[in-house]
């Protein structure tokens, strides 16, 4: 990916996490009713305390990928984040977004990777190329 | 609410530029100058400092804070009215301050930086919101 388009699409995402966890703190309960009921019931702490969890965890992912740190862990977090939101809440007319929020994430994960985990990943892909070294 | 997500998208924008002006100066690089192509010649003159602290710095405070207030403001942490006045008073404050450091490139240090003058139009753009919401 080209320096400029890999920057515009880790700030435009890191607006996106952030804005979304601002609206969950602003109103938690109307967020968790996109929830499975059978998610909520999986849940070890009250919904709204969940929400809450999740809107840090928002906030905290959109302020690493603005501050471009570790933006490969932001990226990863976020696309895991994304997944398992798509899980709990079922694609609908309005989650089925998230499906290019989360491409979004894993192109900039794979553009962020820092050269030991990019290595490391292509060893475990060609072990006998390795081998024969 | 509109005014607010607006002044959030853009106090985030400003975040991002400074960041990358901060993170080059410290890496004593040049910065990426698209137009004008008097960046380094502006960033590295006397007047890049304010009171001791760089420019970049003041601005990222300023974005920060601004991000931070325009999300209390949404999430309705009181109280409204102060968050709202600071607010206002912070991107008066802002502008003018732009204009000021517009007039040093054009007739001082006769050389345009466009983070500069992109910070600057970032605030005047954040002005015109909080303008435009308030007669809305």
């Amino acid at each position: 990916m080209k320096k400029t388009s890999f920057h515009f699409l880790r700030v435009g995402l890191a607006i996106t996490f952030l804005w979304i966890g601002v609206l969950i703190f602003k109103n938690p309960e109307a967020w968790g009713g996109y929830l499975q009921p059978w998610a909520v019931g999986l849940l070890p702490i009250t919904l709204t305390q969940a929400m809450i969890g999740t809107a840090f965890l928002d906030i905290a992912i959109g302020a690493f990928l603005l501050f471009d740190f570790l933006p490969w862990l932001a990226a990863f977090v976020g696309a895991i984040h994304i997944l398992i939101v798509l899980t709990v809440s079922g694609i609908t007319d309005i989650t089925v977004r998230d499906i290019g929020l989360l491409v979004a994430a894993i192109a900039l994960m794979i553009d962020s990777l820092p050269q030991g985990v990019s290595k490391w990943f292509v060893k475990k892909q060609n072990p006998e190329t390795n081998h024969a070294k | 609410m509109t005014s607010y997500a607006l002044l959030f998208t853009l106090s985030a924008i400003g975040i991002s530029e400074t960041v990358y002006l901060i993170r080059k100066r410290l890496a004593s690089e040049k910065p990426v100058c698209p137009i004008g192509g008097g960046c380094a010649l502006v960033l590295t003159s006397k007047y890049n400092k304010l009171f001791v602290i760089p420019n970049d710095i003041l601005g990222l405070l300023f974005y920060i804070m601004a991000a931070f207030v325009s999300a209390f403001l949404v999430i309705d942490v009181p109280p409204i009215a102060f968050w709202s006045l600071i607010i206002k008073l912070s991107i008066t404050f802002g502008a003018l301050l732009s204009l000021f450091f517009i007039y040093l490139q054009w007739r001082v240090i006769k050389a345009w930086c466009f983070w500069c003058l992109m910070s600057a139009f970032t605030i005047f753009l954040m002005g015109i919101i909080i303008v435009v919401s308030g007669f809305i």
